[in-house]
This record gives structure tokens, C-alpha cells and sequence, in this order.
């Protein structure tokens, strides 16, 4: 997993390539928790990233709660697989999906 | 030489010295004394009475004689001539009596006085049964007897014929005074016993002129006493024999035969209960004796005796039978006990996770010391280590008890000090004996390396931690099980580590005593549990057994020695067993296998070694990645949930199936048992604020895959994923 946070003027993009799974999520929870205060909106670019297990979805309710509060988050470029787990566990209603 | 019984005399010898001979010669001896007695007595009255008899007729005979002759013929004159010519002749003259002597007396003879006094003597002789009858006087001068007239004819004495005689006969016949009876016995060569009776005759002076003598011979007084004496001892003897031979017979038949038949019944009774053994004997009630004397007592006293006998004897053959039948239960209690504890090492040789080894070493007496072990499940092991108090039967059944309810209430129940308490109140309500038992127990959670554990008054364990070194562990102490009821216990818990190590023991190990007097305690048992590291549960007890023998040395064991020992190896120790398996089913065509530490940083081989296989299945990317997000989920929560705060071994199995074309994929554990498909599904229309973020895996891989399983199997968490193509 590769993850590239960009924070331009309260604007946090972070970019995860790979596969966010049990393995990879403490790292990337650590990245955000770096900057996640910094930012008061927050956009996933997920076009590189292959799947998502679980743990990630972890992160990202976790974030959206946070961010929730303040300018909110999105998330881009989903890919089918990722789609179909947002649907299923109803992420897709929780998240900004573009 | 000694003396013989007459059980060892001959026949002939037995004859003779039976009761019947004895009886018969008694007999014999007595009437034969009696016989003597009487036969003198008989004798001495016989001779007395008739010899009185003869003496008596004989005098009188005399008597009537002299009257007669006083009455008719006057023979004074005569009698006094006779004497007159005696005394005149010289000695010579008197010395020979022939011829020329008695003519000198011729004149006197042709006296008609003396010729009718002959007559009448004659007449006396020939009526009466005397010897002779005969006038004749005594000289007192020359001490004879001087005969006048003599008419036996047979032997004439004539006129003048002289006699020696007695001196005492011629005194009691001159001095006579006229009472009673005047006789003289005497023994004459010629005529044998002779009895003289007479009565003297007077001449006119007064004085004695002559005798009137009757002899009497006693001869024939004797020979009827021999005929007498024939007749008695004849009579006598026939008589003695006959009623020695009918006592006999009457000794023989109310005695002998009795005695006889009871030693025989007595022999019979001895050789029974000798060579048969028979308990029940009826030896002498079947004799049939009915003497009715003190032998009929002793035949019943013994019949009586038998049975009494027979009685005791049944009664001590039950009392011997239920002794030793006691005895033998309860030997085979003591075993029963001793079985109890397993003494199988190594009791549980399919787990690689753990080892455990336990000892107890009794002293003389059974004591309630006991350790046990058991696998509540597949995933808890129970440890106990007890102690009952006192020794003996009672300790032995109170640990049968404890052990039992302690065992059946851990299958029940999972915390250790309810488990505790339970048992106590259990054991409060049936303990009228007021025995107590002391208790260490813990349960092992193999999967994690848990230890949960309570103690009720019981030595404190000795746990080896990651450090390598034993430590006692000052627990918790609730009162001993069995003093009070519904008493609290409180359960700790204790991490274990690989290589952690749980020592318990009983009393009898830290308080053997040395020849010193000196306890072992536990400082001794640390030294000797940290000497070095053991590589077996069974190095470290023969240790301990040497150090606590060495030290006691030759001083006796007072108390039963109880230890176990359990080594904890942790759930990874399943890793290698589970490798090998896996090795032994890469040969199988559609199953590939992998076995692995379950962490998360393992998860990528899992998904590598899945993703290759479904490669070469062609399996859509989408699938692929359903798949992979599933095995992140499923391996992810073994790692961090299955063995925490260990890890242990996990196996990945992937099957594939063609009709239709699906894949499987089942994950292997040795964790604690757990099913994720127990709990609930998220809410997932809920918002992002009121979402929690457990339980979303599991609901992704339910999603995403056509059918999930689980099961719990020997001791196995077994999770199947199924994914059709």
C-alpha cells in the first residue's frame, strides 16, 4: 500500500494505491493521524487502490466521523470491488461517493 | 522308658489294662479278701461254737456219770487204795507197767464197786460218741494220771495204769472250785487234739478221791472244719468269679462300651475337622448312650460341646470370611483410590501445546493427598492439586468425593473460584466427619495460555514465567473446602508464555523433614524447581524427588509426596504438527494447503498461495479480489483474535469443486473457539455516528461468498468459505 496525503489549504487529498487490509490499515491510520487535524476537508483518491478489507472500511467510518464534524470527506474513483463492498455494508449511504 | 498310652498298647495289652480286666481284678482282690476275712471268722465261730458244744456234752456227760455213781456205787474206798499202792511202789516198780505191776492193782479190780463202775462207765461209753470214759485220779507227786477204772475194750487201760500229763491240766483239774465247765485241751502225740472234761468224786472226808474224765477228740471237730473250708472256698470262688465276669460284663456294657464309642466319636471329630475341614460335625449327638450316669452326662456335655462348637466355629468362619472379605475391600478401595489419580504420562500425547507430569508418593498410610488434570474441552485444561486432612479410609473416601465433585462441577462451570465455591457448599452439606480439604485449581486456556485459577487454603503454586526462573505466586487464599458453608473464592488470572511452567504440590513436599529436624520448605523447593532449566514436566518432579530425598536423607516419610507439574508449550507448538499434515496432503490433486503462523504479517502468503490458485482456475479479478478482502477478514481475526495474546498455528485449505465450478476455502485454528457467524449483522442503514465498526468483516465475507460454515471440531475452529466461479 502506497499512500500519498497532498494538504493544500485545509484541503487534504490522500491518494492510497494497493490493498488496504488488516496489514496495511495501522499505516495509513497513522498517516491520516498526522494531518487529519490540519484538514478540515478530506478527499480519498482511491483509483489505485485494489481492494478493501474491513480494516479500511474501519478508517474510513472512523475519519468520516471526524470529518463529518467539520468540512467533510469524499471519496473518488471507486472501483467495482470497492464499490460493491460500500454497497453491501451500506457504506455507500454513509460516504460521498463521486 | 515312658509310660505307654493305651492308644498305643497292643490288643492284648488294652485287654489287660481296660476298665473290664481292672473291674474284674478288683473283684477278684476283694472278694478274695473277704472271702479270707470270713472264711477265718467262719472258721474261728465254728471251732468256738461247736468245740463249746463238745467240751460241754462231754462234761456233762461226766456230770450224769458222777451222779449216777454217786448214787449207786461208792467207789471212794477203791480210788484211795489205788493212789495207796501207787505211792507205796519204788520208782523202779512204776517204771514198767507189765503184768507184774498190775497184779499188783489186781485186787482192786476184782472189786465189785469198781466192776460195777466199769459196768455203768460201759454203758455211758457205748450210748454216747465220747473217746473214753474213764475213773482215774491225778498225782500231784509224780504229776500222772492214775487209772481206776477204764472200760474200753478196744484199749484197756487196767487198774493202776499211770500217765504223764500236763502239769497244767493236773492243777485246773485238782484246784477246780465247781463253776462252769472243768476241761483241758491238750495235743497228744497219739491221739492228736484231745479235750479232757470231768467232774470230781468226793470220799466221805470230803476230799477228791477221783475223777470221772471223759476224752473227746478233736479230730473230727477239725476234719469238718476242712470239709467246711473246701465247701466255702469252692462256693466262694465260683461265686467270686461269677460276679467278677458279671461285673465285668456290667462294667463292659455300661462303661467301656461308652467310653469306647465317645473316643471314637471324639477321634472321628478330630480326623473330620483335620483332614475334611468340616464345619458341621455330628459325632457325638449320634451315639445312643443312655447309661444314665455321669457317662451319659459326659456323652451329653460333649454332644452339647460339639454342637456349641460347630456353632462357634460357623460363627468364626463367617466372622474370618467377612474379615477377610473387609479386608480384601478394602484393599481394593485403597486401589480403587490410587487408580483415581492418573498416572498415564504423557496423559494427552496428541497435544503438542502442553505436557504435564504429576507424582504422588505415599507414605505408610493412605492419605488424602490427590492432583488431577482434564480437559474441560478441547481448549481448557483443569489442574487441581488437593490435600485432604487426616489419613487413612476416611482421608481416602473424602478425596474420592472432592475429586469427584471438583471434576464433574469444572465440567460445568469456568471460573475456578465458583467452581470452589460450588464444590464447598456441596461438600458442607454432607460432612458430618468435619473434614476439610485444601485446593489449588486452575484451568489452562491452551488456545491463549490463560491461567485462571483459585485457591482454597492450599500451598502456593510455583509459576515459571518468560523469565525462566519459578516464582511463588503469594495468591489469593480463600478458607480451606469443607470447613464453612457458602464461603467466597476469588479467581486470578495469570498470563503463561511458551515455555511457562506451573508447579503445584501438597504439604508433604516443602515439610519433609530432615534427620535434623529441619523442613524442606520452600526456599528448598525454588532452589531445587530453578537448579537448571528441565526440558520435561517428569526432569523437573525427579529433580525435586532427588533434592527433597537427599535432604531428608534417612529420616522417615511422614506425609504423602504430591507434585504435578505442567509445562506450557502455547498454541504455535501445533505449527510443526500441522506443517506435517499439510505436507502429507500436498500429494491430494484438488486440495493445496498451507500452514502458518497466524499473524498479520502473514497475511500476504495466505493470499498469495490463494491467488496462485486461483490463477491457474482463470478466476475473474473481481472474484479474486472478494476472495482476497475474505481471507484479509477471516486470517486477519485468527491472527488477532484467535490465540491473543499469543499466536498459534493456522491453516489455509483451498479445494475446488466442478460442478458447478466453485472454490473452497476453509481456515484451520487452534484458537479459542469462537463462531463468527454467530453474531449479528452490522445495521448498515444506520449513519456514519451511530455505525460501530466491529463485526463488518465477517458481514463483507457472508456477503460476498456464496456459503460460509463454521464449525468447532477437535478442538479446531474450522471457518469454510465457499465461492462459486
Amino acid at each position: 500500500m502506497v499512500v500519498t496525503k497532498n494538504l493544500e489549504d485545509k484541503l487534504l487529498n490522500v491518494k492510497v494505491e494497493g490493498r488496504l487490509d488488516t496489514a496495511t490499515a495501522p499505516e495509513l491510520e497513522a498517516e491520516l493521524a498526522e494531518v487529519l487535524d490540519k484538514a478540515d476537508e478530506l478527499v480519498f483518491d482511491l483509483e489505485g487502490l485494489e481492494y478493501m478489507s474491513s480494516a479500511g472500511l474501519r478508517i474510513l467510518l472512523a475519519t468520516q466521523k471526524k470529518m463529518g464534524l467539520k468540512g467533510g470527506m469524499k471519496v473518488t474513483n471507486v472501483n467495482d470491488v470497492i464499490m460493491e463492498i460500500f454497497e453491501i455494508t451500506g457504506f455507500s449511504d454513509i460516504l460521498t461517493i463521486e | 522308658m515312658p509310660k505307654k498310652t493305651i492308644k498305643e498298647m497292643s490288643a492284648s495289652e488294652r485287654r489287660r489294662h481296660s476298665l473290664e480286666a481292672k473291674t474284674f481284678h478288683a473283684v477278684l482282690m476283694v472278694s478274695l479278701l473277704l472271702g479270707i476275712v470270713s472264711l477265718i471268722m467262719g472258721l474261728g465261730l465254728y471251732a468256738y461254737s461247736l468245740g463249746n458244744q463238745l467240751i460241754k456234752d462231754s462234761f456233762n456227760l461226766t456230770a450224769s456219770l458222777k451222779m449216777v455213781l454217786d448214787g449207786s456205787i461208792d467207789i471212794s474206798g477203791p480210788c484211795r487204795r489205788t493212789v495207796d499202792i501207787y505211792h507205796s511202789l519204788s520208782e523202779e516198780e512204776k517204771a514198767v507197767q507189765d503184768e507184774a505191776y498190775y497184779e499188783r492193782y489186781s485186787e482192786i479190780a476184782q472189786d465189785p464197786t469198781v466192776i460195777s463202775a466199769g459196768r455203768v462207765l460201759k454203758d455211758f461209753y457205748d450210748n454216747n460218741n465220747v473217746g473214753d470214759i474213764f475213773i482215774a485220779m491225778y498225782d500231784e507227786e509224780t504229776c500222772t494220771l492214775l487209772y481206776i477204772a477204764d472200760p474200753d475194750e478196744k484199749r484197756p487201760y487196767p487198774t493202776g495204769t499211770w500217765e504223764e500229763v500236763e502239769e497244767r491240766e493236773l492243777r485246773r483239774f485238782l484246784s477246780w472250785d465247781g463253776k462252769g465247765t472243768l476241761y483241758d485241751l491238750s495235743y497228744t502225740a497219739k491221739y492228736g487234739w484231745l479235750c479232757t472234761t470231768g467232774v470230781p468224786i468226793y470220799s466221805h472226808d470230803g476230799n477228791i478221791c477221783a475223777f470221772v474224765l471223759a476224752d473227746v477228740s478233736l479230730t473230727e471237730l477239725f476234719n469238718g472244719m476242712r470239709g467246711f473250708v473246701t465247701n466255702y472256698v469252692i462256693a466262694t470262688a465260683i461265686t467270686v468269679l461269677l460276679l467278677g465276669y458279671l461285673m465285668k460284663r456290667h462294667i463292659k456294657k455300661n462303661m467301656v462300651v461308652p467310653i469306647n464309642e465317645i473316643a471314637g466319636a471324639a477321634e472321628e471329630y478330630v480326623r473330620s475337622k483335620r483332614d475334611s475341614g468340616a464345619t458341621t460335625t455330628n459325632h457325638f449327638e449320634g451315639l445312643k448312650i443312655d447309661t444314665g450316669d455321669e457317662i451319659e452326662n459326659l456323652y451329653l456335655t460333649l454332644s452339647g460341646m460339639e454342637n456349641d462348637l460347630n456353632n462357634y466355629e460357623r460363627d468364626l468362619t463367617k466372622a474370618i470370611k467377612d474379615k477377610e472379605r473387609i479386608g480384601t475391600e478394602l484393599n481394593l478401595a485403597m486401589r480403587i483410590q490410587r487408580d483415581m489419580l492418573p498416572t498415564i504420562f504423557p496423559p494427552f500425547p496428541e497435544r503438542p501445546d502442553f505436557d504435564i507430569y504429576a507424582t504422588m508418593i505415599p507414605a505408610k498410610e493412605v492419605g488424602g493427598d490427590f492432583y488431577d488434570y482434564f480437559l474441560i474441552d478441547d481448549d481448557h485444561l483443569c489442574l487441581v492439586m488437593a490435600d485432604v486432612s487426616g489419613k487413612g479410609v476416611p482421608a481416602a473416601l473424602f478425596m474420592m468425593a472432592s475429586k469427584i465433585l471438583i471434576k464433574t462441577t469444572s465440567m460445568s462451570i469456568s471460573d475456578p473460584a465458583k467452581i470452589l465455591e460450588r464444590v464447598n457448599n456441596q461438600i458442607c452439606n454432607h460432612n458430618s466427619q468435619e473434614m476439610f480439604v485444601t485446593v489449588w485449581l486452575g484451568i489452562v486456556e491452551l488456545s491463549t495460555g490463560k491461567l485462571t485459577a483459585a485457591n482454597a487454603g492450599h500451598e502456593y503454586p510455583m509459576i515459571k514465567k518468560a523469565s525462566g526462573q519459578y516464582e511463588l505466586i503469594k495468591d489469593k487464599h480463600g478458607f480451606v473446602m469443607g470447613g464453612m458453608e457458602n464461603m467466597k473464592y476469588t479467581s486470578y488470572e495469570i498470563q503463561l508464555e511458551p515455555g511457562s511452567e506451573v508447579f503445584v504440590y501438597t504439604d508433604g513436599v516443602t515439610e519433609s523433614t530432615s534427620e535434623r529436624e529441619e523442613l524442606f520448605g520452600t526456599g528448598r523447593l525454588l532452589e531445587a524447581l530453578n537448579s537448571k532449566a528441565f526440558d520435561t514436566p517428569k526432569e523437573v518432579l525427579d529433580n525435586v524427588i532427588r533434592s527433597a530425598n537427599s535432604f531428608v536423607g534417612k529420616a522417615p516419610q511422614f506425609d504423602d509426596i504430591t507434585m504435578l507439574c505442567f509445562s506450557f508449550k502455547g498454541p504455535n507448538a501445533w505449527l510443526e504438527v500441522e506443517k506435517a499434515k499439510t505436507e502429507a496432503q500436498r500429494e491430494d490433486k484438488y486440495m493445496k494447503e498451507l500452514t502458518l503462523e497466524a499473524t498479520i504479517t502473514n497475511i500476504p502468503k495466505v493470499t498469495d498461495f490463494v491467488n496462485e490458485e486461483l490463477e491457474t482456475l482463470g478466476c475473474p479479478l473481481k472474484v479474486q479480489m472478494q476472495i482476497d478482502v475474505a481471507i484479509d477478514e477471516l486470517f486477519g481475526n485468527i491472527a488477532q483474535y484467535a490465540y491473543d495474546p499469543l499466536t498459534g498455528p493456522a491453516t489455509v485449505r483451498v479445494e475446488v469443486e466442478d460442478d458447478p465450478m466453485a472454490v473452497i476455502i476453509t481456515f484451520i485454528d487452534h484458537g479459542k473457539p469462537y463462531d463468527p457467524l454467530e453474531s449479528e449483522d452490522p445495521d448498515t442503514s444506520l449513519g456514519a455516528e451511530e455505525r460501530n465498526i466491529g463485526g463488518l468483516g465477517v458481514f463483507l465475507v457472508k456477503k460476498t461468498m456464496d456459503d460460509v460454515t463454521y464449525e468447532y471440531k477437535n478442538g479446531q475452529n474450522i471457518l469454510r468459505i465457499r465461492k462459486n466461479m
